[in-house]
């Protein structure tokens, strides 16, 4: 019994999402029921994720294996739950839970109708079931197929609201979102031509014997895939979809794509990266220069870009920006601490911006002002949000005993192992720069004399989802243990193949 | 020079490829009117299908159906057509949801030029 629960658990967590998603667009109607059954599902998820991650801790690196229909791997699909796996399973499944949390009873009014609010929630299970799936797929071709499962459903999260911004935010994405998977199923084409497997073991295996023979198809592969997973996940001069679209989308669903969605692309990246091409060719292709050069840029312009926002959620769209920099900087530097580092840092923004965008959205939807210049006196009246902001706000920044610091600290010394010296430079600028971005809000809000006496905490299930997350980014920063032990083995494990 | 020209003639499918990617490329990037923004990523993914299924192709092979008689004969890899199938799909669905945009953007702001949607927002702020 428990062998058969083990061996199906892979699968499992990226179908039950799937299911539930469609089970709510064919059958349900009552909203209580829809929100119900969508938090129990991602309770599931939080269960089958923790139970799947201390597996693969006690079975010492040994990865569980699935293989779809029972065709084993180099003809059927496989489904491989490794450390880098677990890793993300856990984050996507505890971000997911305590936001849907901040949805319920609080989304009708802000989508407009329960027959929306419901396709709202299709929308964010398929999201939740592709993020799953990209976490343990060993597979090229169905990388590509969950990144266009979630792009689409990331294009309806922003276009939930019935404003026209928000419309052509969606559009806008839709377009650059095509563009960039359609790059990426290009540079998939590319490795299958040269290497004739589609799973990402067998493929390595080949490219690693035949990559002398076809150094210019390996070139162009990687160059698509570059483009295309960075105009995903928002590298710094293919970010322009990203402002308009995290700041237009529902609170919620802004924190979920900022937090999770870019992220899955990253994962997605990473695996393709460090498992088909290795770390040997991208040293030889000089891939890890071009990924730290284009990260050191994202920081700084990222940064800059959100100091000059007014709109409080623009602002906190343009800081995934610059934390997306610090990613591709870390994947630039091949060396275990520093993929340590950037895993972590992943998961730490995950949790640190999920929690702002819904602070945010907390605030506007009790005030409704969006403007940081007017929200002076805010701390007072809605002390726990802004305590959930201000605990977000110092784990962005990179204090000790806050989660961003582990990251950053980990980046930090990768990159000086490495012998780098501006990258070393560009990491402490860039957590200057968040200061600089985020604390003005947190003095206008405590500091500055109120004009006005509107607003207040939001109801008992969005306290608990902001409590939740603060408490996340407390809790990964003061006892990180087996996160930071599971990150460090994915690392071990993505230098490992050559 | 002529070794050049004969592979482009031989790898004619790959040559067709390369122009329809950039012609769709181009279109996305420079016309402002949302439709032709959508024919040209209609027109770019078009192109990475037909790269996928030359790349299956094998000239004079047969129909990949497994014959008792004649096990030895040369089939075409039926791989990169079932891959294609799911990329149609997925490209059938994008089509879809940007036209319902495309619907709700010309209920609201009355034009599907890109340019003059964005005059008009700045205008409202």
């Amino acid at each position: 019994m428990t062998a058969t629960i083990i061996s199906n658990l892979p699968v499992f967590v990226v179908i039950a999402p799937l299911f539930v998603a469609f089970v709510l667009s064919t059958f349900a109607r009552r909203i209580r029921l829809v929100e119900s059954l969508v938090i129990a599902v991602l309770a599931l998820g939080v269960l089958g994720a923790g139970y799947l991650a201390s597996l693969v801790l006690m079975q010492n690196g040994i990865p569980i294996t699935y293989s779809m229909g029972g065709w084993p791997a180099p003809w059927g699909i496989e489904l491989v739950a490794g450390s880098l796996s677990a890793f993300f399973l856990l984050l996507v499944s505890g971000v997911s839970l305590p936001v849907a949390l901040f949805t319920v009873a609080n989304m009708t009014h802000e989508v407009g109708g329960s027959v929306r609010t419901t396709r709202f929630y299709v929308l964010y299970l398929l999201l939740a079931g592709a993020l799953a799936g990209m976490a343990v797929t060993n597979d090229l071709f169905n990388v590509f197929v969950l990144v266009e499962v979630a792009t689409l459903s990331c294009c309806g999260l922003v276009s939930a609201c019935k404003h026209p911004r928000a419309a052509e935010a969606a559009f806008n994405y839709l377009i650059l979102a095509t563009l960039g998977s359609a790059l990426i199923l290009g540079g998939i084409g590319f490795l299958y031509i040269i290497t004739g497997h589609l799973n990402m073991g067998f493929a390595s295996m080949e490219l690693c014997r035949i990559w002398q023979d076809y150094p210019h198809v390996v070139w162009i592969a990687g160059g698509f895939l570059l483009v295309g997973f960075g105009v995903k996940s928002a590298l710094f001069p293919l970010h322009v979809w990203l402002p308009d679209a995290h700041s237009t989308a529902p609170s919620p669903a802004s924190a979920i794509l900022s937090g999770l969605a870019v992220k899955g692309y990253m994962i997605c990246f990473i695996k393709v990266l460090y498992n088909v091409f290795g770390a040997t060719l991208i040293q030889e292709f000089a891939l890890d220069r071009i990924l730290s050069l284009l990260g050191m840029v994202a920081i700084i312009a990222g940064s800059l870009f959100a100091v000059a926002q007014d709109e409080l959620k623009r602002r906190l769209a343009f800081s995934t920006v610059a934390q997306v920099g610090y990613v591709f900087l870390g994947l630039g530097q091949v060396n275990v601490c520093s993929l340590t580092g950037t895993l972590f840092h992943i998961a730490s923004h995950a949790v640190i911006k999920s929690g702002l965008f819904l602070a945010a959205g907390a605030i506007i939807a009790a005030t409704g002002k969006t403007r940081i210049s007017e929200m002076a006196g805010i701390g007072g009246r809605m002390p726990i949000t802004m305590a959930a902001f201000t605990i977000g706000s110092l784990g962005m920044v990179g204090i000790p005993l806050f989660s961003g610091f582990i990251g950053k600290w980990h980046l930090l010394s990768g990159s000086l192992t490495a012998g780098s010296t501006l990258a070393p430079l560009v990491i402490v600028i860039g957590s200057v720069l968040a200061a600089a971005y985020l604390f003005p809000i947190i003095r206008t809000a405590y500091f500055e004399q109120a004009q006005a006496t509107d607003g207040q905490d939001p109801g008992a299930p969005q306290r608990i989802a902001l409590i939740l997350l603060a408490a996340g980014v407390v809790i990964l920063g003061v006892a990180p243990g087996p996160f930071l032990e599971l990150a460090s083995r994915a690392a071990v494990e993505l230098l490992a193949i050559k | 020079m002529k070794t050049l020209l004969d592979k482009l003639i031989i790898n004619y499918p790959y040559f067709a490829a390369v122009i329809l990617f950039l012609i769709g490329a181009f279109t996305v990037l420079t016309r402002s009117n949302l439709f032709k923004k959508l024919i040209g990523i209609n027109i770019m993914e078009s192109a990475i299908f037909l790269m996928f299924i030359a790349a299956g192709n094998i000239r004079g092979g047969a129909v990949p159906i497994l014959c008792q008689s004649n096990p030895e004969a040369l089939y075409i890899n039926p791989v990169p057509s079932a891959l294609m199938l799911t990329g149609i799909v997925v490209s059938v669905s994008v089509t879809a949801f940007a036209l319902a945009l495309i619907i709700r953007l010309y209920q609201s702001y009355g034009t599907t030029d890109a340019r003059r949607i964005a005059e008009m927002k700045r205008e409202v702020t």
